[in-house]
């Protein structure tokens, strides 16, 4: 329907007199409550930014000068270091893995049910306790890869001591928990894809391989661009599983943006600056977001 | 013949990959401390349920699970309430200034945007409201949380409706609420169940807000529970492992039995 007979329409179902009012009555409760839990906060959040504070409590103004510090502040570079180079391996590892699971489910075959249902349980457990399942995978004393090593006469596993090691193992933890959405995503998209494309390069004698390249890579495309915007856009503010995990250590290995800023804020009381540090996130996600939408409208009119 | 084997072989090993780790959490669960930290067995030699009592008699996990499940149902409902109202109004209304377009766009922006983004001054409101540590300040940011979305999908949904239903049903004599409620709401029933699913697992998963806004086991919430039985020196494996079961359990469960929407409320804006 177009954009002009929809609006004439929707004139046609708005009455007259008191009836002008309902559609306010009906957004003001949604409305009401983002302005006082979201909006004001988020306002209050920039105001906090641009101050400096002690213990808690603001001392003076500092304009942008917490934003500027942030730039020229090693730890902070670092945490931005870490949570970029974990959402990208993460989100790749995932989108690779999930394509395949999916076109390697997309023909029916006895058993599929029961793995599509037993991969939606890593995606709904409580980040927290799925963080917990992966200490006792790592730990070097009540490890499951520990009592594995130690059954074949191995010995203890050292993981999470490790930096390297550490950042690895929770990119791991990632990709155990959010591999299933991409593959219920990119399921769903393949099955939602025309045949006639498929039955006519099945005619003309192309290989699986070709027919992957030639027909559902190009026709995929869209919804695997999706899948990738909303998995980063995610995993850029992952915190509880770290929170479990390592607390971002050892030293600062696996310090996430969203770890460096909560410590900054509720350990070192520097409530200025993690608001600055926090904004500063914000904005990098929404830049992301706007340059995502406006890449798949470029996929997609291609 | 070869296809079928590779293919059970695949198979297997997807689901040893997500099983194995859910096992040994539950036999750890079942062990004596002993066994777990010193034996390193496979499997419990001697399962018991002493974890899973101790949890209950002596960690509060008791009053972790009613807040949650308590902060959990009143937020998802309130939000969906409103949020419905509010999608539907998006939906179906032309507003002055196109009013109800830059709400539904500021509702989407606020949604991507990571939640951490404010967690410093809703802590701060809360803590001016008096409300920290208590049921309402989680119901208050879950139910804010809950309705970005809420609108964000209900609003897919309804558009999805043919106006005509409505305005037939109107013509037939029956006021607007009476078609919203006849007509409109039994359409969205699907809809409504998908969003209702997901805000139900991501505010009863919730770690972040609930670890800065709750502080006794008055308020805590199930995660936020969790969180603090895992020690900073001596790791208490025993309730850890038998927290996690507990915890996961609830939640896993339900999305089980409702797999068929919750598939469908993931998958759905990605496809479209």
């Amino acid at each position: 329907m177009s954009i002009a007979s929809r609006s004439i329409r929707r004139e046609r179902l708005q009455g007259a007199g008191l009836d002008l009012a309902l559609p306010y009555l009906l957004l003001a409760p949604s409305v009401l409550i983002a302005l006082g839990v979201l909006v004001y906060p988020f306002w209050d959040g920039l105001r906090a930014s641009t101050k400096f504070y002690r213990f808690g409590k603001p001392l003076r103004e500092v304009g942008l000068g917490n934003y500027l510090q942030l730039w020229t502040d090693p730890q902070f570079i670092n945490s931005l270091w870490v949570t970029v180079s974990f959402v990208t391996l993460a989100v790749a590892v995932e989108t690779v893995l999930g394509l395949a699971l999916a076109l390697f489910c997309v023909r029916e075959f006895r058993g599929i049910r029961l793995l599509r249902t037993m991969l939606i349980v890593p995606m709904v457990i409580t980040p927290v306790v799925v963080a917990i399942v992966f200490r006792l995978i790592y730990a070097s004393d009540a490890g499951m890869l520990t009592a594995i090593s130690e059954a074949m006469g191995g010995q203890p596993v050292q993981i999470l001591g490790d930096p390297t090691r550490a950042f690895l193992a929770l990119v791991a933890l990632d990709v155990w928990e959010w591999t299933p959405l991409m593959f219920l995503i990119l399921l769903a998209g393949l099955q939602s894809l025309p045949v006639e494309p498929f039955e006519a390069a099945r005619v003309d004698g192309a290989g699986p391989w070709r027919t992957f390249v030639d027909h559902t890579l190009p026709m995929l495309r869209p919804v695997i661009a999706i899948a990738i915007v909303l998995r980063t856009i995610d995993a850029f503010g992952t915190f509880d599983q770290v929170f479990v995990l390592t607390r971002g250590g050892p030293g600062e290995a696996t310090r996430l943006l969203s770890i460096f800023g909560y410590d900054t804020a509720f350990k070192f009381q520097e409530t200025g600056y993690a608001a600055a540090l926090f904004v500063t996130m914000g904005l990098i996600v929404l830049a992301l977001a706007l340059a995502a939408v406006r890449l798949l409208r470029r996929v997609e009119a291609t | 013949m070869i296809v079928r084997l590779a293919r059970a072989a695949v198979v297997t090993l997807i689901l040893a990959i997500v099983l194995l780790p859910i096992y040994w959490m539950v036999s750890t669960s079942l062990k004596p401390n002993k066994e777990i930290t010193q034996d390193g067995t496979l499997y419990p030699h001697a399962p018991s349920f002493e974890n899973y009592t101790h949890l209950f008699s002596e960690k509060q996990f008791g009053n972790f699970l009613m807040n949650s499940v308590a902060v959990t149902v009143v937020s998802v409902v309130l939000a969906l309430v409103a949020g419905s109202l509010g999608a539907y109004a998006i939906a179906r209304f032309r507003l002055r200034f196109q009013l109800e377009r830059w709400i539904g766009l500021s509702l989407l922006t606020l949604r991507i945007v990571p939640p951490v983004v404010i967690l410093i001054p809703v802590y701060l409101l809360m803590l001016r409201l008096s409300l920290l540590d208590t049921w309402l300040g989680l119901i208050l940011t879950y139910t804010a949380l809950n309705i970005t979305f809420c609108v964000w999908m209900m609003e897919s949904f309804f558009r999805e409706i043919p106006l005509d239903l409505e305005e037939a049903a109107m013509v037939d004599g029956d006021s607007r609420f009476a078609a919203f409620r006849r007509i409109v709401l039994p359409l969205a029933a699907p809809g409504l169940a998908a969003t209702a699913i997901f805000a139900v697992i991501v505010t009863f998963n919730e770690f972040l807000f609930a670890l800065v806004l709750t502080a006794t086991p008055r308020a805590m919430t199930m995660p936020r529970g969790t969180a603090t039985l895992i020690g900073r020196i001596d790791t208490d494996w025993a309730s850890m492992s038998a927290a996690g079961v507990v915890g996961a359990l609830p939640i896993v469960i339900f999305a089980l039995l409702v797999q068929r929407h919750l598939v469908r409320g993931l998958t759905l804006g990605a496809v479209k």
